[in-house]
């Protein structure tokens, strides 16, 4: 069996160079973090079923055109990993993950718990010879308890993690908040999982299992509302864009904008806005303020009225108060800060054609990024099976005859 | 027996204040790092101020906020002002003693109070220092400020939520910007940690905020790159799930033991169902009882039945209107069909999954009792519970820092706090009272945006 080598230089430029990931994990979360550990130089080997994962057929594509080669969620989750297909339903199939476990340092996955047991391919089973490997589970209740076999959607999370009873209009439903955010937060921490567990093996010799609740992760971003409720016995309901007349989003002339002044805030954006009442003692301090909160509430509402995105953002800049304003997709793309700080990876996809999105996470004075394209679905098959595996290439069109690629 | 934290061994010197470098702490600090909260006496984390108890037997009050409790277990606290020559130089000793530097300050702070990267550099060659300014360290809006709800309407991220019946982007609940930036953060300094593993270099890490949260907008933004089509606002909807929404449920009985100052929930009550297949809306059905209308043609396969959403969901909510939300999830639980409550705070505490996984963990301060707060973000499957220690009192940690890892003397320490540079109390805080009338202030707050919402419908 040859090793995939990793060649002298990425070590040097990617921190994850030389490790090695089988990512049998579907949909974003999982995904998302391989996302990341390929980006940073890991040999992530996508495992995909022979029909493809689901996010083939999510789209969005180009001209509304359905494919499994250019469905945008897929491109973006996957460039720089290799993509091999297995069906571990077959025996082969199982077999050939056994081999390739053997030649991994972490293993994400992201089936219903107990499934890779229930086939045979517990951790027990994966990591033989190899106990420093990283086994994550993801799920969306985590791997015991009584709704480990729930079903979940990006809406049933947010409502379980108790983020959509503080969402949205108290006038209204709670409100689910934008894209696939259980899922992208979820996976933003299991790449961190990983990172911190590989780190773990490498200094102590051991590996784990982590179990990874998409659900429990974003529960852990309460903010205030959960241990103050357990500590005070206070409640929130929904607060709409406004927490306070300083604190939320407001119509402006061109758009949306926003202020977050916590108390210490105040006083600078109250000079800088330049409106004499703001600095009326009835508005003084923030049991005040919130005692006149409608009257404050309104002048607020005429001053953005009569200001642009871009100079509510500017002042707040300029007299050190925190503002901003809700950017949208071609205001990120337009941006001078984005731009200048490279942020975007512009693309010529063969199948897709020309694409743009963003390319990392943070910059790093000592580390690159790599700009990768997704795999095709069953690209590297025979790069991994023959010549890393050693199966004969004339074994391959068995394989997939029994359908175990 | 539990295995070790992976992080056991790496020490990290915390200049974070507020939520997301805070957050991006806690994770390290769980993962078993050291992690030496470093806060000036006269310039101390904002956040002991937000919600602490109105006043706690001892006035320690900035020791005791609940919010501060959360994000700061398993740390150390040391103070030191960073304004004083003799506070700096003590800092820089122990950043020789230190694998990470992590800061979120405003671009231009860390320049005025000389720690440059070159200055943290010079006292330890391979330090890990992560800058995690709201728009990064370079570019026209290095020095915006980025609070949470900021970076989450800078980023995009705000623009795709709304009703989509009046235009209207709506903010996350919670300042979504802050823990995803932590998350970043810490990521940031454990891939730094295994490059220097590899070469033996520390590096700068210069992270902005809103770009770790634009990174989770996917599938949006590809489809303005392929398309040139805007999000649109979808409230509870969805794409090609149909029924995908919040549905009223029955009010709960009032609580007899409501706190009158408190928003009153009890009629606040909906459960969020989405069906993805024909098989989990045969599953509904029968949660229903096999009601007449769901055997209509209108809603006999997954295109029918999202075409037909609006009347789907006026007889699925007159349907969850009479039930308990908990009801109606426990029914689908047992047809395995996509359901969830939408919980509210107290909900959380009484959770049966939470509850079987002890997500929950429970703290304690001698001034102020015991409360809960999560604990473990994700775990391994062996670990036991995540919080070894509360979160430091004020300055808890000076003697056992100054004294045990960098040599001072019990006279040199009495001389620092003679000075200010170190002290066990923040200078210059709220008094008791008016820290009372701040807390009830939010407890007004929270009522008053309540009475709105049971006022509704």
């Amino acid at each position: 069996m040859t090793v995939h080598a990793t060649p002298e230089t990425d070590v040097a430029k990617f921190p994850l160079a030389g490790m090695r990931v089988l990512e049998l994990a579907e949909g974003i979360a999982g995904p998302y973090a391989g996302k990341w550990l390929a980006a940073l130089g890991a040999d992530v080997i996508k495992i995909e079923p022979p029909w493809g994962e689901s996010s083939r057929a999510f789209g969005p594509w180009p001209n509304d055109d359905p494919n499994d080669e250019t469905s945008g969620l897929f491109l973006y989750l996957n460039p720089s990993k290799r993509g091999i297909t297995l069906n571990l339903e077959t025996s082969d199939g199982r077999e050939i993950l056994r081999e390739l476990a053997a030649t991994a340092d972490v293993i994400v996955e992201s089936f219903d718990p107990g499934y890779l047991a229930g086939i045979g391919l517990g951790r027990e089973v994966l990591n033989v010879g190899k106990p420093e490997q990283v086994l994550v589970s993801i799920s969306a209740f985590g791997q015991d308890g009584p709704w480990a076999q729930m079903p979940a959607t990006e809406l049933t999370l947010f409502a379980l993690s108790g983020q959509m009873g503080i969402t949205g209009d108290p006038m209204r439903a709670p409100l689910k908040n934008g894209g696939s955010q259980p899922s992208y937060q979820a996976g933003l921490n299991a790449f961190t999982a990983i990172a911190s567990s590989y780190y773990g093996a490498q200094v102590h010799g051991e590996g784990a299992h982590i179990d990874l609740s998409m659900r429990e992760t974003f529960a852990s971003m309460l903010e205030l509302y959960a241990s103050s409720y357990s500590q005070l016995g206070l409640e929130f309901g929904r607060r709409g864009n406004q927490v306070n007349a300083v604190w939320g989003i407001y119509p402006c002339i061109d758009g949306y904008a926003g202020l977050c002044c916590l108390p210490r805030n105040y006083d600078r954006m109250a000079d800088a806005v330049g409106i004499p009442e703001l600095k009326e003692p009835r508005f003084a301090d923030p049991v005040q303020r919130l005692e006149n909160e409608d009257e404050l509430q309104a002048i607020m509402y005429g001053w953005f009225a009569g200001k642009t995105r871009q100079e509510v953002h500017d002042l707040g800049m300029e007299h050190r108060f925190p503002s901003g304003f809700v950017a949208t997709i071609p205001d990120l793309l337009g941006s001078q800060q984005l731009n200048g700080r490279d942020f975007f990876h512009e693309d010529e996809h063969p199948r897709a054609g020309k694409l743009k999105y963003p390319r990392r996470l943070w910059l790093g004075s000592e580390h690159e990024w790599r700009d990768g394209r997704a795999p095709e679905l069953g690209e590297h098959n025979v790069d991994i099976l023959h010549d890393e595996l050693g199966y004969e290439m004339e074994d391959l069109p068995r394989l997939r005859e029994l359908d175990a690629i | 027996m539990p295995s070790k934290r992976p992080l056991e061994g790496v020490r990290v010197a915390d200049l974070t204040a507020m939520w997301a470098g805070p957050y991006a702490t806690m994770l390290l600090a769980d993962l078993g790092a050291e992690v030496i909260k470093v806060e000036s006496p006269k310039a101390w984390d904002n956040i002991r101020t937000l919600v602490p108890p109105p006043v706690a037997p001892g006035e320690h009050w900035w020791n005791t906020s609940s919010y501060f409790h959360e994000y700061s277990r398993n740390k150390k606290s040391l103070t030191l002002d960073l304004g004083d020559p003799r506070g700096k130089e003590l800092f820089g000793k122990l950043v020789a003693e230190c694998d990470i530097v992590i800061e979120n300050f405003r671009t231009d702070v860390p320049e005025k109070l000389g720690l440059t990267y070159d200055w943290l550099r010079a006292q330890n060659e391979q330090i890990i220092v992560v800058g995690m300014a709201g728009f990064g360290k370079t570019g026209p809006d290095a020095e915006a400020m980025g609070y949470g709800p900021i970076i989450e309407q800078m980023s995009g991220m705000t623009a795709l939520s709304g009703y989509g019946d009046d235009g209207v982007p709506f903010k996350t609940g919670i300042s979504y910007g802050d823990p995803i930036a932590g998350i970043g953060a810490a990521s940031s300094a454990i891939v730094a940690l295994i490059q220097r593993r590899k070469t033996g270099q520390g590096q700068y890490i210069d992270l902005a905020q809103r770009e770790i949260m634009t990174a989770q907008l996917g599938e949006a933004f590809m489809d303005w790159c392929m398309n040139e089509r805007l999000p649109q606002h979808q409230g509870n909807g969805h794409d090609w799930m149909a029924p995908h929404n919040a549905y009223r449920c029955a009010a709960r009985p009032a609580d007899p033991n409501q706190d009158p100052l408190q928003p009153d929930l009890s009629d606040d009550q909906w459960v969020a169902i989405a069906v993805r297949t024909d098989a989990e809306w045969d599953g509904l059905v029968r949660v229903m009882g096999n009601p007449e209308w769901a055997s209509a043609e209108e809603y006999s396969d997954q295109m029918y039945r999202w075409d037909n959403r609006e009347s789907l969901d006026q007889h699925m909510e007159s349907w969850t209107r009479g039930l308990d939300k908990d009801a109606v999830f426990q029914a689908c639980l047992a047809e395995q069909v996509p359901c969830g409550p939408v919980l509210h705070t107290r909900d959380l505490f009484e959770d049966e999954q939470f509850a079987a996984r002890n997500f929950f963990e429970e703290v304690s301060h001698e001034e102020h009792g015991a409360w809960m707060i999560h604990g473990w973000v994700w775990r391994a499957t062996d670990a036991g519970p995540c919080v070894m220690f509360k979160a430091p009192d004020f300055g808890q940690h000076n003697a056992e820092i100054l004294g045990g890892l960098m040599g001072l003397s019990e006279a040199e320490l009495a001389e620092l706090a003679e000075a200010g540079i170190i002290a066990d109390a923040p200078a210059a805080t709220p008094t008791a009272s008016e820290m009372a009338a701040a807390v009830e202030a939010v407890a007004s707050e929270a009522a008053t945006s309540e009475s709105a919402a049971s006022g509704s419908d």
